[in-house]
């Protein structure tokens, strides 16, 4: 079974470390990286993503003319995914355990951050092929 | 450049998709099997995936020794990815017109949806932001 495992940490107009030091940064990066790489080898990592800081986020709708109308107005409580990753697990308790490993990344002098890590299960193959 | 499309819906906004007829429905699927074959033929489309309902989400943090905590209980008014589209394309514009052609498809009865995607950059893993 497929699960995409969430960051929604970012908001709008913050910045993305505020307060940490360079070290902490670092610390935090390094983690990442290990942590991606223990579940490349584990077998269990589809994919994972890092998403750019939201400050040029946009929301884009078809306009009646089919052309792209852009708003770039978030309200403040709006969550931003900072990143993701897929997994293949045999059960979401394992994929519970993924996301609690990630939800205790190093933030400021190392202490465990404990974020929100939002767990979905990914549907297999796309919807009602009409081929 | 690589951006990732995000299509999010409120969990209100996923009850009233449900209550869609299959030929509606039908017609919204064939519509994003045209545009995903289009743009895997342009060789735009990297990735494309699509969540389970948000009713399975769950968000975990760790508790005490790394175990996980999940919590099933999210505000109304929180935003559920949907499914997501990556796209490598020239120029910013150009992953506008996408998520503007992924906004107008059909809505029941004919008409477009207009639904909002949100555009982000997507980070490379090479990115002098993680060196």
């Amino acid at each position: 079974m497929k699960y995409i495992l969430m960051m929604n940490t970012m908001k709008a107009g913050s910045a993305p470390f505020p307060n940490w030091s360079q070290e902490d940064v670092r610390a935090h990066i390094a983690f990442m990286i290990g942590f991606a790489g223990d579940l490349n080898r584990s077998g269990e990592l589809v994919s994972a993503e890092g998403l750019a800081f939201p400050e040029e986020a946009k929301l884009v709708r078809a306009g009646s003319d089919g052309r792209p109308v852009t708003d770039g107005v978030f309200p403040e409580s709006k969550e931003f995914l900072a990143g993701y990753w897929i997994v293949e697990v045999a059960r979401p308790e394992r994929a519970y355990e993924i996301a609690a490993r990630a939800s205790a990344a190093p933030g400021i002098a190392g202490a465990p951050l404990n974020m929100p890590i939002e767990v979905r299960r990914v549907m297999s193959a796309p919807p009602a092929d009409p081929a | 450049m690589k951006y990732i499309l995000l299509m999010s819906g409120t969990k209100a906004g996923v009850e009233t998709y449900k209550a869609w007829s299959p030929k509606d429905i039908q017609a919204h699927f064939v519509f994003l099997h045209e545009l995903n074959r289009e743009l895997r033929e342009r060789g735009e489309l990297l990735a494309n995936e699509a969540l389970a309902d948000p009713n399975q989400a769950k968000v975990v943090r760790a508790g005490k020794s790394f175990s996980p905590v999940t919590d099933g209980v999210f505000p109304e008014s929180k935003e559920f990815l949907l499914g997501y589209w990556i796209v490598d394309v020239e120029t910013l514009e150009r992953a506008h017109e996408i998520a503007a052609r992924l906004s107008g498809g059909p809505a029941p009865g004919g008409g477009q949806l207009s639904m909002p995607i949100e555009v982000r950059q997507i980070l490379s893993r090479s990115s002098e932001e993680f060196q």
